[in-house]
């Protein structure tokens, strides 16, 4: 399954929705950096496998949807092992 | 490199011996950068250079080694089509010195 | 060296704007000297890259020239989002590159995860 990682917010282009026009059943998304500021909800995220850095999120003051799982870099990390491919998202 | 004289008027080279001003290109120009590489022209070599040209006229830019043979093979048919058949002409890298001695900048993904 | 992993090119952005588009076709252009010749999926924005473009007057070289390499670099089939070329209000005839199959894709999802490295652009 596809790791998909974004780092866009959803307010500036077009990353996020470019993403999720093109992520399959069963695929993960992580948010991280600017991308974050989606996790707030409202963004049509899939309602499983949505991932957010706590501390991308923290920094900005977002505070993270029930639906999207807030992770730290080694959970990061560990996703990153467990998909394939992994594709950016990053303009 | 040093720079090329012919007929008294100087042709700038860039450090690997690709023109610096592609326009500066002659048939003439072409021999005197065979020889540096220690290659005299004949019309096995004219043919390639011509289909060098073509190809950047083409696609503008230069090729590779196996999108060179690809297109040797399509114009010059399959006998030639062939990298031994490059190798023998534009020893040791028939992509780079080829379009060197045919007046193309150096290929870009030429590593 | 033989071809180990799978490797596709996503290319998402229009030509000239910034350097997206060309730095892709250059990595595919270098991936296939290298003999590991990827896939290429134009998606989003990077369905422009197939319009006919007349780049002169802005001093840029024609990419659209370039991508008609690709069939000699051994990328013969450009694969291109459906959904993205309808958005725009393109045609699909006027998406072409001679040499080159055109094939429309309706699940890129599914396309995209049967490759072992996505290289973004």
């Amino acid at each position: 399954m596809t790791l998909h990682i974004v780092n866009q917010s959803p307010y500036s282009g077009c990353a996020l929705s470019d993403c999720l026009d093109a992520i399959a059943e069963g695929d993960a998304l992580i948010l991280i950096e600017d991308g974050v500021y989606a996790a707030a909800g409202q963004h049509g995220l899939p309602e499983k496998q949505t991932f957010c850095l706590t501390a991308d999120a923290n920094a900005r003051g977002v505070s993270i949807a029930n639906s999207v799982e807030g992770i730290d870099e080694a959970r990061w990390v560990a996703l990153c092992t467990q998909h394939n491919p992994i594709v950016s998202w990053f303009k | 490199m040093s720079n090329l004289v012919i007929d008294g008027q100087e042709i700038l080279l860039d450090k690997e011996g690709f023109l610096r001003n592609l326009d500066d290109w002659s048939p003439k120009i072409a021999e005197a950068l065979a020889a540096q590489e220690d290659i005299t022209l004949t019309d096995d070599h004219w043919d390639v250079i011509r289909l060098l040209q073509r190809f950047y006229r083409e696609f503008e830019l230069s090729p590779a080694m196996r999108p060179l043979v690809k297109y040797v093979g399509q114009h010059l048919g399959p006998e030639k089509g062939r990298s031994i058949f490059l190798m023998q002409l534009f020893p040791p890298s028939p992509a780079k010195i080829g379009s060197k001695i045919a007046g193309l900048p150096k290929p870009t993904n030429c590593l | 060296m033989p071809q180990s992993k799978s490797i596709l090119a996503l290319c998402r952005h229009a030509p000239y704007g910034n350097t997206l588009a060309r730095e892709g076709l250059e990595a595919v252009l270098a991936c296939a000297a290298m003999d590991q010749t990827p896939e290429v999926l134009l998606i989003n924005d990077g369905v422009f890259q197939l319009l006919q473009q007349n780049p002169e007057q802005i001093g840029e070289k024609n990419l659209h020239r370039n991508l008609q390499a690709l069939p000699m670099f051994g990328v013969e089939i450009l694969y291109v989002c459906r959904k993205s070329v309808e958005q725009r209000g393109l045609c699909p005839d006027d998406l072409c590159v001679p040499g080159a199959e055109i094939t429309l894709l309706d699940d890129t999802g599914t396309f995209i995860g049967k490759f072992d490295q996505v290289l973004s652009f």
